[in-house]
């Protein structure tokens, strides 16, 4: 299947087309001016504070600033919203200074109470990825309107914290979500932050419509007049929007990867690898332990052994990926080791397995049926699902695939845990505090995107990411992370595939891009469309 | 039927729809095994592989296994949604029309209000609503097709009504259903009839289109979706949506052309 639809947004997006070309045209002349880029999904809700993933940054990071953001440099951090940050000697607390003279969108300055009220109300209790890395704060100092002290019950290292601030420290303005329902504010549908762009309008099936912040804190800031993000779930139609210059950017490898090397002989067109590096993606087979099956180790472990991992490299990635090992990806220098379980190729070992777990094949062949639900997110997932569901038969185990839209697979998956494989593509983000323990650790309720629903639960496991944590020592935590890709290899909460990165294909006349390593989900302040 | 004999293009017709139908039989002997399995290396051209004359797909697929397989769910649909289809619309229009009065006027709107919403949307909704299951895409299609042969049915109905055999067996004493549905019913059938191969052919373009959104079973080989699937590389590797195109392409035609055929000769028209 090629184009996933949302099934509510069908008729919709047949209009879509259509409708766009009635935009205002207004901004088009201006310096800057409009700038077109290709969506291919259309979040349930937009809060990056609640909802930290990249598919949630890629449109609201343009209208929600967070305290820092990735860079080049150095120091690998750029100050926004925060201009420094210090730790105790103890680990026990980290004081922010916070930036003045920044307004939010409705004209409220900006102070540290909006980022006591976003730590403590949003972050910690709310967020897929704060609930971890938040447990242990325990309040938020503010001795003026610009200084936030954190307080921790435990040792907290400011380095995980500062590598974790680009992507869980969204700010939300205290004035507009204080007293309500958080997760149903409507501000959650049209965003107010301190960002370089203010909400505009959301078309479902059509386009979101970003405009330039007048009153954007840095000066001359931003480039663009407005932004437009125009929804086309289609692949095929963003390489062709492209061409035909409608589009000036399709970010997230939207153009297939087999396109790639026609597209980038089209004048007028790049294709970008950069900008991606603090975003490495892995491919992860999700598994439901509510399962009897799936319960059983040596089953997950002929899972395992059934997945050719360099057909999926050569094939479905065409050479633009990594084999994974474990829960880490080679590429992060600090903490990946290649001294864990490792499950090669071989069928007939699964069929071994599967037979000592218990669950001959009978007379055609089949041992279990399983649903299998590829995330629709990305056309890699969706034909690893495929892949999946063959690699499996040829074991003896009968996949079938459950095609659902991004919307009713993450109900599915993450809040109904209505299924027994999934594909998932979770993403590491340079250290595994953030978000790839979450994966595997126990106790997070029902609900929570990307995080483990399959019921999995290892005491052993979570008190060592629980120590982790707490651990300020540097190599202390870098060798219990490497105990933590063992353990998760060995036991297979999830199985790891490949890990893998994007492309972005942009016109020749968009500058200032690809100059942070998670520029896609940045703020593109300085964006601008040449002529 | 002789009338269909004399017609060369029908003969054509109905020589490719009896291949199909063979092979759609045959699909598990002709090409055994999963047609979604991995059978070779990704992307082999056509007829250049003795193993896979139509070349494979992204994931080496073989084309022609899905081709085969293919055909199978074609069929299947569109025979399914004929039948769903003029079993409805013969019910429903020989009630509406025996009946007359509130019962006719009830059901007749009923027919109308399906017939202005366009038929593929109404599948569309469905399917999303219900799943992607054989009997859910076969109602779902259906739903958009039985209006036609209501009304036909009906008009038939109106005409016959009034006959002299109907006035004897109202006297006989026979209940209204027997006359409804043994004396009337079987008159009224063939011009009802001749609406079936239009009902198959759309029933299956219908399918595929649907398969082509995604709303297909991804489980099952379905020329729509293998147009799809291949759709991502349509400028560098065409072959894997102008082959299933062409399958659905002649199929289709070839439907048409044994109805027309059909039509002319059961409802005794001269042909054109």
């Amino acid at each position: 299947m090629t184009l996933v639809l949302s099934r509510r947004g069908l008729f919709l997006s047949t209009a879509a087309l259509a409708a766009l070309q009635f935009l205002p045209r207004s901004a088009s002349a201006q310096s800057g001016g409009r700038i077109t880029v290709a969506a291919d999904s259309e979040p349930a809700q937009l809060n990056p504070a609640i909802a930290a993933s990249n598919g949630v940054f890629y449109i609201s990071s343009k209208v929600i600033e967070p305290l820092a953001e990735a860079s080049y440099d150095e120091a690998g951090l750029r100050p926004l919203l925060a201009t420094g940050w210090e730790g105790a000697e103890d680990g026990l607390s980290i004081t922010f200074k916070l930036r003045e003279g920044v307004t939010w969108h409705d004209g409220t300055p900006f102070t540290s109470a909006d980022v006591a009220f976003s730590a403590l109300q949003v972050w910690k209790p709310l967020q897929n990825i704060g609930r971890t890395l938040f447990a242990n704060l325990t309040a938020v100092e503010t001795p003026d309107a610009h200084t936030a002290v954190f307080r921790f019950s435990a040792p907290t290292p400011l380095q995980l914290i500062a590598k974790a601030l680009p992507v869980v420290s969204s700010v939300l303005p205290k004035h507009i979500y204080d007293g309500s329902e958080i997760a149903e504010n409507p501000a959650n549908r049209a965003l107010i932050g301190t960002g370089p762009f203010v909400w505009g309008d959301y078309k479902p099936g059509e386009y979101y419509l970003l405009k330039r912040n007048p009153a954007y804190w840095q000066p001359d800031l931003p480039l663009a007049e407005e932004l437009v993000f125009r929804v086309l779930p289609d692949r095929a139609a963003a390489a062709g929007s492209l061409e035909a210059g409608e589009v000036q950017l399709a970010a997230f490898s939207s153009v297939p990867l087999v396109e790639l090397d026609r597209i980038g002989k089209v004048p007028g067109l790049t294709v970008i690898t950069k900008g991606y590096e603090a975003l490495t993606y892995q491919l992860v087979v999700e598994i439901n332990h509510r399962n009897a099956h799936l319960a059983n180790l040596k089953v997950r472990q002929a899972i395992a052994h059934a997945i050719d991992r360099q057909f999926v490299l050569d094939t479905i990635f065409l050479g633009y990926a990594a084999k994974a090992t474990g829960p880490v990806p080679a590429n992060d220098p600090t903490f990946y080791t290649p001294d864990v379980t490792t499950y090669a190729f071989d069928p007939e070992k699964a069929k071994a397995l599967l037979d000592e777990a218990g669950f001959p094949a009978d007379a055609s062949g089949k041992r279990f049926a399983l649903r299998l639900l590829p995330a629709p997110y990305f056309n890699e997932t969706r034909q690893f699902g495929d892949y999946l569901r063959q690699a499996l038969a040829a074991v003896g185990i009968d996949a079938t695939i459950v095609a659902n839209d991004s919307a009713a697979h993450q109900k599915a998956v993450y809040t109904d845990h209505d299924f027994d494989l999934a594909v998932a593509p979770p993403v590491f983000r340079a250290d595994p505090a953030i978000s790839t323990t979450n994966l595997v650790r126990s106790g997070i309720p029902a609900g929570v995107n990307f995080s483990n629903q399959g019921g999995y639960v290892n005491p052993e496991l979570d008190s060592l990411i629980d120590t982790a944590l707490t651990t300020l020592d540097p190599a202390a935590r870098v060798a219990l992370y490497h105990r933590f890709q063992q353990l998760v290899t060995a036991d297979l909460p999830l199985i790891n595939v490949v890990d893998w990165s994007f492309t972005s294909v942009a016109s020749d006349k968009l500058g200032n891009i690809a100059n942070n390593p998670r520029w896609a989900v940045s703020n593109w302040a300085d964006l601008t469309l040449g002529t | 039927m002789a009338g269909l004999l004399k017609r060369p293009e029908a003969l054509a017709g109905g020589a490719v729809l009896l291949a199909l139908a063979l092979i759609a039989l045959a699909a598990p002997l002709l090409s055994p095994g999963d047609p979604l399995a991995i059978a070779g290396k990704p992307l082999i051209l056509p007829l250049t592989d003795a193993a896979h004359p139509l070349g494979t797909d992204r994931l080496g697929r073989d084309l022609l296994a899905g081709l085969i397989h293919g055909a199978r769910t074609s069929m299947t649909v569109g025979l399914l949604v004929a039948v769903v289809a003029l079993s409805a619309g013969m019910i429903v229009g020989t009630v509406a029309g025996l009946a007359g009065g509130w019962t006719e006027a009830v059901l007749m709107r009923l027919v109308e209000a399906f017939q202005i919403v366009p038929g593929f949307l109404l599948a569309l909704a469905l399917v999303s609503v219900a799943g992607p299951s054989l009997a859910g895409v076969v109602l779902a299609i259906a739903l958009g097709a039985w209006t036609g042969p209501a009304r036909l049915a009906r008009s038939r109905v109106l005409a016959l009504r009034e006959s002299e055999f109907v006035a004897a067996a109202r006297v006989l004493g026979l209940h209204p259903a027997e006359i409804a549905f043994r004396q009337i019913m079987p008159l009224a059938l063939p011009p009802v009839l001749s609406l079936t191969a239009i009902i198959v052919a759309g029933a299956i373009l219908t399918e595929a289109a649907l398969s082509f959104l995604g709303l297909g079973n991804p489980n099952v080989v379905t020329w729509g979706g293998m147009i799809a699937e291949g759709r991502n590389q349509l400028r560098s590797a065409a072959w894997l949506s102008i082959i299933p195109g062409l399958a659905l392409v002649i199929t289709v035609v070839s439907t048409y052309l044994v109805g027309e055929a059909l039509t002319d000769s059961l409802t005794e028209r001269r042909p054109r």
